[in-house]
C-alpha cells in the first residue's frame, strides 16, 4: 500500500539519526564514514529550503496546465462539465504524482508532494462543481460528498506517501462531513468529536504494530492530531471561534448557543482531555502527544475563564506565564536531581543536535516579531492620555514611526 | 533492516564498542527521552505570557497604580534580570558561548522585553524625548546589540535588529508595498549598513556565528524593497537591474556557501518580480497560462539539477 519500501525509509531514517548522533560526537568520523556508505537509499531527497521552492513551483505549473486548458477548451463551460475535468485533471496530478516517485524515485522532495496535495484539492472542488453545483445539490442531504471524499483522498495520500499534513488536511474535511447530517450545532460537535474518536481508536490499535520502526512517528503525529482535534471541538470557547466574548468581554459567549447540559458537559470534558493526553503521552514516551497534551493545558487554562462567565483580569496572563516558567523550572529540577540525570526515563539534557538548531534557529525568528505581538497599540500624545499599551517601546519597530 | 538491527550488527562486526551500541540503542528507543526542546518552549512562552500581561497590566490600571509605583515595578524587574545576566555571565568571548545557567537566556529575554515596556511608558507619560521616538528605537537598538553580542544571544540579536530597521524608519511587520520611496531607500540603507556591519564582525571574529542571521535579514529586506520598487511602475527597469543583481548575487552566495536559502530567496523574489515585468501589461490569459507553465518548468528543470548538485547536505 506504502510507495516507498520499508527497507528505503528504514535507511533514510537511519541516514538521519547517524548524521546527527555524528554531529553529537557520538559516532566518531571514521565510524559515520564506514556507516554512511553502508545507508546508501536509492531514493532522491532535497533539503527543506529547495523542498517547499520545488513546491511552489509544482503549484504553479499544475494551475497553469489547468488553466490553461480551462481557457482554451472550456470557456463558457457549464459548471459541471468544469466539475467533470477537474475530476480527470485530479487524477492525472494523483498518477503523475506515482510516476515521480515510481520512475525518479522523489521522496519529500516537493514535487510529488504538490502533485498529491493537487489531486485532493481538484477532487473535492471537482465534486463539487460537478454534483452540487446547482439549486437541487445543495438541498440534497448527500452534500457531506464532497468533505467526504477530500478527507477519504487525504487519508489516501497520507497513507500511500507517508505525507503527514495530509492527515490534518483530512481531519478538516472530516470537520465539515456533518453539516448535512445534523442540524443542531451541539449535534455536529458531537459527530466530529465522534469521527475523530474512531480515528483515534483505529491509529492507536495500528500504531503499536509499529513501535520503534520508520513509521512511528506519521502515527504518533496521527495521534497528537486527533487528540487535538478531539479538543478543540469539544472546547466550546475556542471551536465557536468566539474571540471577542473570549479575550475582551470575558463574559460566556458560546454559552448561549448551545444546551446547557452539552456546555457543561464539555466543560468538564476539556478538563479531563489534557490530563488523558498528558498521561498517555508520558506512558507512551511520546513527544507529540505530550506536546500537544501541554498545549491544551494551557487553553483550558487559558479558557476556562470564559467558559465560567468570570471576569478576565490584565495580570491573568501574567500569572500563567509564572505558572508556565515555574512548572518548567521544576520539572527541569526534578529530572536533573535523579540518577544520571535521569528519572522515570526522561531527562531534561540535550541530547539531540537538532534541539538546538531549532532553538536557534526560531529564536532568531520570533525576536523579529515579539516586540510587535507584545506591543501593538499607536501612541498618542494627548493631555489626558492613558498608557495605551507600551507600544514600540524599543525592539519594537515600532506602530506609529 | 530497522536501526537498532544495524547497530547490533555493527557491534557484530567490531565497528562500534557495546557501549556505544547499548547508548545509541537506548536513543533510538527514547530510553532516556530527551525534555530540552519542550522545557526551553515552555520557559519562552511563561516569559511572552508574562511580559503580555504586564503591558496589559500597566496600560490598563497606569492611572490607579500611579507613575511611581509602575517605574518602579519595571526598573525593579529590569535591574534585577541585568543584575543576574552580568553576575551569571562568563568572561566574554568571540567565539559562541552556552548560557551559563538553564534560565540565563530567557532572564535576559526578559529584560529586554520589560526595558521596551518601560521606555514606551516613559515616553507616553512624560514626553521626556518629545515623541522622537526614533531616539528611543536607536538607543535600544544600541544596547540591545550590545547584550547580544555581551551574552552571545541570537533573540537579542534580532531585537536589536528590528529596533534598528525601526530607526531607519522600517516597520518590517506591516511592511506594505506602494508606500513611499523613502522607505524603500531606508530599507536599502539598512540592508548596507547592517551587511557592511556583519561582513566586518565576522571578519574580525566576533561572534562569526551571528552572520547568518544578519544575512537572511538584509536579504530579505532588500528583495522586498526591490520588489515593492518594481511594483511602482515609476522607474521600474532600474529596479529590474536592481533585482536582477540582487538575484544573482544571491544564488551565486547559495552556491558559493552551500546555503541553500539564498537560492530559493533568488528564485522565489526574482520569478516574482520578472513575472511581473513581463506579464504586466497581458490581458490575455492563454498567454499569461502558457508563460506560467513554460517559465514555471523551467524554474523546476534549473532547481532540480540544483539539487543534484546540492544533495542533501545545505
Amino acid at each position: 500500500m506504502r510507495i516507498y519500501s520499508a527497507a528505503s525509509e528504514e535507511t533514510l531514517r537511519a541516514r538521519k539519526l547517524l548524521k546527527d548522533w555524528h554531529g553529537e560526537g557520538l559516532l566518531s568520523e571514521a565510524q559515520y564514514k564506514l556507516f554512511e556508505q553502508e545507508t546508501v537509499s536509492e531514493l532522491r531527497t532535497t533539503n527543506v529550503f529547495l523542498r517547499i521552492v520545488l513546491f511552489f513551483f509544482t503549484l504553479i505549473v499544475v494551475a497553469a496546465v489547468g488553466g490553461l486548458f480551462g481557457v482554451t477548451f472550456l470557456r463558457g463551460s457549464s459548471d459541471q462539465t468544469l466539475g467533470i475535468f477537474l475530476v480527470i485533471y485530479a487524477g492525472v496530478c494523483y498518477w503523475a504524482a506515482e510516476i515521480a516517485v515510481s520512475q525518479a524515485r522523489l521522496y519529500r522532495y516537493g514535487i510529488e508532494e504538490a502533485l498529491a496535495v493537487c489531486s485532493v484539492v481538484c477532487l473535492s472542488l471537482g465534486i463539487l462543481l460537478a454534483f452540487f453545483s446547482s439549486y437541487w445539490g445543495r438541498q440534497s442531504g448527500i452534500r457531506s460528498l464532497v468533505p467526504a471524499a477530500g478527507a477519504i483522498a487525504s487519508l489516501w495520500i497520507w497513507h500511500r506517501f507517508g505525507l503527514w499534513y495530509a492527515f490534518p488536511s483530512a481531519m478538516v474535511f472530516a470537520l465539515y462531513a456533518p453539516d448535512a447530517w445534523a442540524s443542531s450545532p451541539a449535534a455536529r460537535h458531537v459527530l466530529v468529536a465522534l469521527l475523530y474518536a474512531i480515528g483515534l481508536i483505529c491509529v492507536i490499535a495500528v500504531r503499536s504494530r509499529h513501535r520503534l520502526d520508520y513509521l512511528e512517528r506519521d502515527y504518533s503525529l496521527a495521534e497528537a492530531f486527533l487528540w487535538l482535534g478531539i479538543y478543540l471541538v469539544l472546547n466550546l470557547q475556542l471551536s465557536s471561534l468566539n474571540l471577542r466574548a473570549l479575550w475582551v468581554v470575558g463574559g460566556m459567549g458560546a454559552a448561549s448557543e448551545f444546551p446547557g447540559w452539552f456546555y457543561w458537559t464539555t466543560w468538564v470534558l476539556i478538563w479531563c482531555v489534557p490530563l488523558v493526553v498528558l498521561a498517555r503521552g508520558i506512558r507512551q514516551k511520546d513527544r507529540f502527544v505530550m506536546a500537544v497534551g501541554t498545549t491544551v493545558l494551557i487553553l483550558t487554562l487559558v479558557t476556562n475563564k470564559p467558559y465560567l462567565g468570570w471576569p478576565r483580569y490584565t495580570w491573568d496572563p501574567m500569572l500563567l506565564g509564572i505558572l508556565l516558567i515555574g512548572g518548567a523550572l521544576f520539572i527541569r529540577r526534578w529530572l536533573a536531581r535523579g540518577p544520571g540525570g535521569v528519572r522515570a526515563g526522561f531527562t531534561a539534557a540535550r541530547l539531540s543536535g537538532k534541539d538546538k538548531q531549532w532553538l536557534n534557529a526560531t529564536s532568531a525568528v520570533l525576536g523579529l516579531v515579539t516586540p510587535q505581538s507584545i506591543t501593538s497599540s499607536p501612541q498618542t500624545t494627548s493631555a489626558d492620555f492613558r498608557f495605551g499599551g507600551g507600544a514600540s517601546g524599543g525592539g519594537g519597530a515600532g506602530g506609529d514611526y | 533492516m530497522t536501526i537498532l538491527t544495524r547497530l547490533e550488527h555493527w557491534k557484530d562486526q567490531g565497528a562500534i564498542s557495546p557501549e556505544q551500541e547499548v547508548f545509541l540503542a537506548g536513543l533510538c528507543r527514547g530510553e532516556p527521552l530527551s525534555l530540552f526542546l519542550e522545557l526551553n518552549v515552555l520557559l519562552y512562552a511563561g516569559v511572552l505570557a508574562f511580559v503580555a500581561g504586564l503591558g496589559w497590566t500597566v496600560a490598563t490600571w497606569s492611572k490607579q497604580l500611579g507613575d511611581v509605583l509602575v517605574l518602579a515595578v519595571l526598573s525593579i524587574i529590569l535591574t534585577v534580570c541585568f543584575w543576574y545576566c552580568f553576575s551569571r555571565a562568563p568572561a566574554w568571548s568571540r567565539a559562541q558561548t552556552p548560557a551559563p545557567t538553564v534560565i540565563f537566556d530567557y532572564v535576559l529575554y526578559l529584560g529586554c522585553l520589560v526595558w521596551c515596556l518601560e521606555l514606551a511608558y516613559l515616553e507616553n507619560r512624560f514626553q521626556v524625548l518629545s515623541g522622537q521616538w526614533d531616539f528611543y528605537l536607536l538607543a535600544t537598538a544600541i544596547l540591545f546589540f550590545f547584550l547580544a553580542y555581551r551574552f552571545d544571544n541570537r533573540f537579542v540579536l534580532s531585537l536589536a535588529l528590528s529596533s534598528l530597521a525601526g530607526w531607519f524608519g522600517l516597520t518590517i511587520s506591516r511592511w506594505q508595498f506602494h508606500q513611499d520611496a523613502t522607505y524603500r531607500q531606508c530599507a536599502l540603507l539598512y540592508c548596507v549598513v547592517i551587511g557592511i556591519g556583519a561582513v566586518l564582525l565576522e571578519r574580525r571574529g566576533l561572534k562569526p556565528h551571528f552572520f547568518g542571521t544578519y544575512l537572511n535579514i538584509a536579504a530579505n529586506v532588500a528583495f522586498w524593497a526591490v520588489l515593492s520598487g518594481m511594483f511602482d511602475r515609476q522607474g521600474s527597469w532600474l529596479w529590474s537591474f536592481a533585482l536582477f543583481v540582487a538575484c544573482g548575487a544571491s544564488l551565486a552566495w547559495g552556491i558559493k556557501r552551500r546555503q541553500f536559502v539564498f537560492v530559493a530567496y533568488a528564485a522565489v523574489y526574482g520569478y516574482v518580480g520578472f513575472s511581473w515585468i513581463l506579464l504586466r501589461n497581458v490581458n490575455d490569459a492563454t498567454v499569461a497560462m502558457l508563460y506560467f507553465v513554460i517559465t514555471a518548468v523551467a524554474m523546476l528543470v534549473a532547481l532540480v539539477r540544483i539539487a543534484r548538485r546540492f544533495g542533501k547536505s545545505a
